[in-house]
């Protein structure tokens, strides 16, 4: 794929509307995948939190699920939370 | 025994009338005992996109109420030999016919010919399930847009949950668009939806045209969409069939041929 490296370098770096579409189509399927609404992630984002935060310091509003298709066959899951540590600037 | 092999998308518009009408034209050429199944209840096109609307005097709904034998409602096309339409009602509501039906209609059908083909209507609602119910195979129809994407992609979820074996073809597309980087290619067509490609068809004003006039274009001649069905067919038949690249350039060409570049 250099040559799209080389259009991409000589675009200013702008994603054609073909790699945009990819990228979309990318997220909207790996969620359309697990059947999940969005009231219902919403609410296992909450469960996972209440659960993190149970054992560590955490913003609960910070934690951000992300469902993305890694290759043709799985598609992963991915949970990411910031943690308060004892030594962090932030009380 | 015949095979039943039915043709989906989940959108509407992407050309699952026009493929039907094509992939069953080019079989019947190619030698085979062909019948459309139009099992879109309520929404009947493939008669006029075969441009047998004039001939239609049963249909499906007559068939599975018994009003005629399956014999009176299946027509001919005069124009080739092995060619058969069952057409649909244009009268009747979704819910006149059962799975259930559907599956002894086609069992039935597969008895008398070698391809039976379903045109699926669209959506994943009922007349979905009863289009899907007697298939042996299914083809997802898709052209290379998100919308259409988003839906194959439901639509062969659930044909892989009722265990029937999927093919894709992508629909209308644009080389000249896939290389101004505005169009997706059908290798990413074929990335995302994880589904083996049974055939790229391009765009081709010949479809419009040979729409308007009731013959497929697989009947009428050599358009660059005839010729796609026609490799389709034949991979249907088992055969095993290269691409034509239709824009591929003589510099690319070259560079194939002495190992530069691989295949797009």
């Amino acid at each position: 794929m250099v040559w799209n490296d080389i259009k991409g370098f000589l675009s200013g770096g702008r994603r054609s509307s073909r790699e945009v579409a990819k990228g979309r189509l990318h997220l909207v399927l790996a969620h359309d995948r697990t059947g999940l609404d969005g009231a219902k992630l919403q609410e296992m984002r909450q469960k996972i939190a209440d659960v993190i935060a149970e054992y560590v310091d955490i913003d609960a509003d910070a934690v951000d699920i992300q469902i993305e298709r890694v290759s043709r066959e799985s598609t992963e899951l991915r949970v990411s939370s910031p943690v308060r540590t004892r030594n962090s600037a932030v009380s | 025994m015949g095979k039943a092999i039915v043709i989906t998308s989940g959108k509407g518009g992407v050309g699952k009338t026009t493929s039907t009408a094509n992939i069953g034209a080019a079989l019947a050429k190619q030698g085979h005992s062909v019948v459309l199944v139009d099992a879109d209840i309520g929404l009947r096109n493939l008669d006029v996109v075969m441009g047998l609307e004039n001939r239609i005097v049963y249909h499906l709904i007559d068939v599975i109420n018994g009003k005629c034998s399956l014999q009176k409602a299946v027509i001919k096309d005069r124009r080739i030999d092995n060619l058969y339409l069952l057409p649909s009602s244009q009268v009747d509501e979704k819910d006149a016919v059962t799975e259930e039906q559907m599956l002894h209609l086609v069992t039935k059908l597969k008895k008398s010919y070698e391809y039976v083909i379903i045109d699926c209507p669209a959506g994943i609602e009922q007349g979905f399930r009863n289009a899907i119910a007697g298939a042996d195979e299914a083809i997802v129809v898709a052209t290379p847009e998100i919308s259409s994407i988003r839906d194959a992609d439901r639509v062969a979820g659930l044909l892989a949950a009722a265990d029937i074996p999927t093919r894709l073809i992508v629909n209308r597309i644009s080389a000249a668009m896939v290389k101004r980087g505005d169009m997706l290619s059908k290798d990413d067509v074929i990335d995302i939806l994880a589904l083996e490609l049974l055939g790229a068809v391009p765009m081709d004003d010949e479809i419009v045209a040979s729409t308007n006039k009731g013959v497929p274009a697989t009947l009428a001649g050599v358009s660059p969409a005839a010729r796609a069905y026609e490799i389709v067919a034949r991979r249907i038949n088992g055969e095993v069939v290269e691409d034509i690249d239709e824009h591929v350039g003589f510099f690319a060409r070259i560079g194939r041929a002495i190992g530069l570049s691989s295949a797009a």
